[in-house]
C-alpha cells in the first residue's frame, strides 16, 4: 500500500501509542519514542515493522509515541494509520492490505 | 473522568471558564487561535483546556487540582489528530521551562530555550537538526553576515541593505521568509529576490522555513498583538537564530532601520539588546532615500492598494517592474487592492 497523505491514528494516553505516517522518501523512516523503550523497544519497532510489511508498504515515514501500548494496541494503530491514509472507511481488511 | 470536545468561540460561558482556567495557571490567552478544546468534569467545569493557530499548539493548561491524571495527553492527543486533518504534521509549540518534560512525554523535541523562561518545541526528532544539517553545506570561511527579509515585494532599499551588508563581509547568508502571509506568493518574492541579487556573487539564498519569523517561533509578526507578546516572540526567534549564526559561522546581522512598522521596530530593538550577547554584531543600516523620499516595500504595497503603482515605480528594481507589468501579477495586484490593511503594522 501506498501512504497517500499524512494521517494519525490512536491517542497519547496511558497504555495507548500515537502512529503518524506521511508520504516517505522511498524507504520505512521510524522513529520511535517510547515510555519504556529500554524494556520493550526491540520488540515494539519489531511490531511495527512486521505490522507495514504485512500491509505492503514500504515507503513510508512513520512517527510512533508509545505510552506503553501492548502489541495488538500497537499494530491495530498502525493498521488505522495507513488505512486513514488512504482514505478507506468502510470494508476494512483488518490485518490485510488493500489492493 | 470526562472526555475531551471542541470549546466554540461563540461559548461564552466555556470561554470564560478557558480565560479563568489560563489565568490561573498563568498563561497568557493568545489573541489568534483557530481551534481550542477541553476536558470537563462530571460538574461540566473545565478542567484542561488547548487550542491551536496554524502548525502550532497554544495555550495548553491543566486545572493544578487535576495534575497528574494525564488530562494533558488527552489534549494533546485531540489537538494533533486536528492538527493533521488540517494537513499540518509538522508541529510546534511553546511552553514554560518547567513544563518541557511533560511534552518531551509526549514525543516533542527541544528546538531552543529562553532561559528561565520558555522552551519552543517540535514533533521531529531532526526536524530542526536536519535543517542545520542542510545549512551548514553552505559555511563559508571568513566574514559572515545575514540577514533575513520579508521582500514583499523586492524593492531598491532590500537591494541596498544587501549590497551594504555584502560588501562589508567576505559571504552574505540572505534569508527569506518563507512562510505564505501576504498576497504576493513566496514563489514570486524569492524569484524576485534572486533576480534582484544575481549579479553579487558572495550572497547565498536560504529559505527560512519554519524556524525564523514563521507563525510558529514569530506569530505576532504576522497578526496584531501586545507589545508583550512581540518582546516574547522575538527572543524566542534570536534564540532560534543563535543556534543557526553558529552553524554557519555568522557574526552579525544587517536589517534596514524601521520608522514605520511597529513591529519590526520592536524586533530591531530586540535584536540591538540580544545579539550581542550572542556574540553577534547587530548592524541597523539607515533606509535607503530616493529623491527625498523613503524606500519601503509598506509603501509600495500601499500605492498599489491605492491604485497609484506609477508613484513608486522608482523603488523598484526592473527585475520587479518588469515582473509587475506583466500578465501574471494580474491577480497579485487586485489581491492587493484589496488588501484591508497594506502596510505593516
Amino acid at each position: 500500500m501506498v501512504i497517500q497523505k499524512p494521517a494519525i491514528a490512536g491517542t497519547l494516553e496511558s497504555s495507548d501509542c500515537m502512529v503518524t505516517v506521511e508520504p516517505g522518501e522511498g524507504k520505512i523512516d521510524l522513529d520511535l519514542d517510547s515510555a519504556v523503550i529500554r524494556q520493550y523497544g526491540k520488540q515494539i519497532r519489531k511490531v511495527i515493522l512486521e505490522t507495514l510489511q504485512r500491509l505492503d508498504v514500504t515507503d513510508a515515514k512513520i512517527t510512533v509515541v508509545d505510552k506503553g501500548a501492548l502489541d495488538c494496541t500497537i499494530k491495530a494503530r498502525v493498521e488505522c494509520a495507513v488505512y486513514r491514509s488512504n482514505g478507506v472507511k468502510d470494508q476494512l481488511p483488518w490485518g490485510g492490505a488493500i489492493v | 473522568m470526562g472526555f475531551v470536545g471542541e470549546i466554540y468561540p461563540n461559548d461564552l460561558r466555556t470561554n470564560a471558564q478557558m480565560d479563568a482556567l489560563l489565568r490561573a495557571e498563568g498563561i497568557r490567552r493568545d489573541k489568534n487561535l483557530d481551534y481550542s478544546c477541553g476536558v470537563f468534569d462530571d460538574d461540566g467545569s473545565l478542567i484542561a483546556a488547548g487550542s491551536s493557530f496554524k502548525n502550532t499548539l497554544r495555550c495548553l493548561a491543566v486545572s493544578s487540582e487535576h495534575r497528574g491524571e494525564g488530562l494533558m495527553n488527552q489534549v494533546v492527543s485531540h489537538l494533533l489528530e486536528r492538527e493533521i486533518q488540517q494537513g499540518y504534521s509538522h508541529v510546534f509549540l511553546y511552553t514554560k521551562e518547567k513544563n518541557a518534560a511533560i511534552f518531551q512525554d509526549l514525543g516533542f523535541y527541544e528546538i531552543a530555550r529562553v532561559e528561565n523562561e520558555l522552551v519552543f518545541l517540535e514533533n521531529r526528532r531532526d526536524g530542526f537538526a536536519r535543517y542545520l544539517k542542510r545549512l551548514e553545506q553552505t559555511r563559508r570561511d571568513g566574514r559572515c553576515a545575514a540577514v533575513v527579509m520579508n521582500a514583499n515585494p523586492f524593492t531598491l532599499g532590500h537591494r541596498y541593505l544587501v549590497e551594504q551588508a555584502a560588501s562589508e563581509n567576505d559571504w552574505l547568508h540572505l534569508f527569506l521568509l518563507s512562510e505564505e502571509a501576504g498576497p504576493i506568493p513566496f514563489s514570486v518574492r524569492k524569484k524576485l529576490v534572486r533576480e534582484g541579487i544575481a549579479d553579487l556573487k558572495n550572497v547565498i539564498l536560504h529559505e527560512t522555513g519554519p524556524y525564523i519569523i514563521s507563525s510558529a517561533t514569530f506569530p505576532s509578526y504576522f497578526l496584531r498583538d501586545e507589545d508583550a507578546a512581540i518582546f516574547a516572540h522575538a527572543k524566542l526567534d534570536l534564540a532560534v537564530f543563535g543556534k543557526i549564526a553558529a552553524v554557519l559561522g555568522v557574526t552579525a546581522r544587517y536589517a534596514g532601520e524601521e520608522k514605520s512598522s511597529h513591529v519590526t521596530a520592536l524586533y530591531n530593538e530586540s535584536m540591538a539588546e540580544l545579539l550581542p550577547k550572542q556574540g553577534i554584531r547587530f548592524q541597523e543600516v539607515p533606509r535607503l532615500t530616493i529623491g527625498g523620499e523613503t524606500v519601503s516595500a509598506s509603501t509600495v504595497r500601499q500605492a498599489i492598494h491605492d491604485g497609484h503603482p506609477e508613484r513608486i515605480a522608482f523603488m523598484l528594481p526592473e527585475s520587479t517592474k518588469r515582473y509587475f507589468a506583466g500578465a501574471e501579477a494580474a491577480p497579485v495586484l487586485s489581491a492587493i487592492r484589496a488588501m484591508e490593511e497594506a502596510r505593516h503594522y
